[in-house]
């Protein structure tokens, strides 16, 4: 009782740190009950606790005692599974030493425990008070797409890739992807691709796999067609997303300042999200449905390019939405907090 | 903890400086009450031992009248006993008298004494015996002196001696009332 009151009368200071490749920004929301009053954000050059960071933080930490100090989990063994049931957890991955939490009864997300050791140790100076996964941002972000349509989402960090598979708010299938380190299936798609070379130079062989390739091909041919494309429901979609769709044009007009890591980047990312959507359609453990239209978190603001890639390659309908991820964990504090 | 992998941490107003400031402030405080009750019970221990004494001292006051009227009855007592026994050794001293005053001759055979008088009883072998020997000696002690006899079976004389001392009588024959006389006379 005397706390609440004490609540009411201080204001609540939201510090949320992100961690990029190179460095780490820190978003400082100040709210009251009636809303946000102020926010700040800084970008330090390191991705761990400087003493100048912890100045920034402390800084504001010293304004309120209900402050809460928020991360955004960027370990590698981290991921999302179909299932809430503990038993058929296993099927997906081995959860002794991972920590999960299910999201509505319908689907769960996991990180390893050590690594939210590692962040609490890393962090133990300021403290930390929530850990989240970029899945919980991710399907926040998108909560009004995912709860009526199938499609592909992705979030689109500096250094990571999280992409899902929800059908009308049920996830189909979830993947952390880290660019540095790169992924398994980045090394089978490299490996498809060499078979593909292979298969190209002795054409007149016969291979199954080249079989089953070519069958998935034809069938994104077919989705591809643009007379099709006219028939299709999504075209309503295209009109519902204008302003994402305005966003990523303006986006688009504005050429990104290192054009030439950006295309390679792009390239990279189109990559790994074409492997990954590869092992969705191959694994038998996921219920594979046919994906038409992606919609991307963008974080970074990334050039046309992997747009490009997406629609040309892959044939699909992209929807790109800016993304602060800073105010997405803030909100997602926010939250966990009511 | 709805999205978050952890607990949010515990969030208190009170700072740890605030929390160590509260913590000395009601240590003191209580340290103070637990003073103020010491106090208040030693008050209270002193009140109670206060009406003990006085209690005390009226039990001891009421005692000391007690004893002084014992002792004021003692001495009473005392006097009594003195008079008694200065009485009793003048009555002594009287029956020793009155002993030797009987000849031998004369056998008594009892003695009441009275407060103002004297009866005996004896056997006397003739009356002049009893005059000359006895009643002479009675006489110039006694006022009145009146003898009654009647034979006895062996020949002698029973007798019943009865005498008194007149009141009046000694009041005329003390000293005060002689040297009262005599300064009527002077006058």
């Amino acid at each position: 009782m005397l706390g609440r009151l004490f609540e009411a009368l201080y204001h609540k200071v939201f510090i949320n740190i992100v961690v990029q490749r190179s460095h780490s920004i820190v978003y400082v929301e100040e709210c009251n009950t009636k809303g946000m009053i102020s926010n700040d954000s800084e970008s330090f050059d390191t991705t761990e606790l400087s003493s100048k960071m912890h100045e920034y933080i402390d800084s504001f930490v010293s304004e309120s005692p209900f402050h809460y100090i928020s991360i955004l989990d960027t370990s590698n063994a981290q991921g999302a599974i179909p299932t809430c049931s503990s038993r058929d957890m296993s099927v997906f991955n081995d959860m002794t030493s991972s920590k999960y939490i299910c999201h509505q009864n319908q689907w769960a997300y996991y990180t390893s425990k050590p690594n939210l050791d590692i962040i609490k140790y890393n962090y133990s100076k300021v403290g930390v008070d929530f850990i989240f996964s970029p899945f919980t941002i991710l399907s926040n972000f998108f909560k009004d797409k995912i709860d009526s349509h199938l499609a592909l989402y992705i979030l689109l960090e500096d250094n990571y890739i999280t992409i899902s598979v929800f059908d009308n708010s049920k996830l189909l299938y979830g993947d952390h992807i880290d660019m540095d380190h790169g992924d398994d299936n980045e090394e089978l798609l490299i490996d498809e691709s060499s078979e593909e070379d292979i298969d190209l130079d002795l054409e007149g062989s016969i291979n199954l796999d080249d079989i089953d390739a070519m069958s998935d091909m034809e069938g994104l041919d077919d989705f591809g067609d643009i007379e099709d494309l006219d028939t299709i429901d999504e075209i309503d979609e295209f009109a519902e997303t204008e302003e994402d769709e305005e966003a990523f044009r303006s986006e688009e007009n504005e050429p990104s300042v290192d054009d030439g890591s950006g295309f390679n980047e792009d390239y990279q990312r189109f990559s790994l999200i074409q492997s990954s959507i590869n092992r969705f359609y191959k694994d038998y453990r996921y219920e594979s449905k046919f994906v038409e239209s992606v919609y991307i978190a963008d974080a970074i603001g990334v050039s046309g390019d992997l747009k490009r890639y997406l629609e040309e390659e892959m044939f699909l309908s992209v929807f790109v939405r800016h993304l602060d991820l800073g105010a997405e964990v803030c909100e997602m504090a926010k939250a966990d907090l009511k | 903890m709805k999205y978050s992998y952890i607990k949010a941490r515990k969030k208190s107003v009170f700072s740890s400086e605030l929390q160590l400031l509260f913590s000395f402030f009601s240590i003191t405080l209580f340290m103070l009450f637990l003073t103020y009750l010491f106090l208040v019970f030693k008050d209270y221990r002193f009140e109670q031992n206060t009406r003990e004494i006085i209690e005390k001292r009226a039990e001891l006051e009421s005692s000391t009248t007690n004893m002084k009227a014992q002792i004021t009855f003692i001495e009473k007592e005392v006097l009594l006993s003195e008079r008694i026994n200065t009485k009793n050794t003048v009555l002594k001293d009287s029956i020793a008298n009155l002993f030797d005053l009987v000849p031998q001759r004369i056998t008594l055979s009892e003695a009441s004494l009275l407060k103002n008088g004297l009866i005996l009883y004896g056997i006397t072998p003739n009356k002049d015996v009893y005059n000359f020997m006895l009643q002479a000696p009675l006489r110039s002690i006694f006022h009145r002196t009146y003898s009654s006899f009647y034979p006895a079976p062996n020949g002698w004389l029973k007798f019943v001696s009865t005498n008194y001392i007149d009141e009046d009588e000694l009041a005329l024959e003390s000293p005060d009332f002689n040297k009262e006389e005599e300064s009527d006379y002077e006058d």
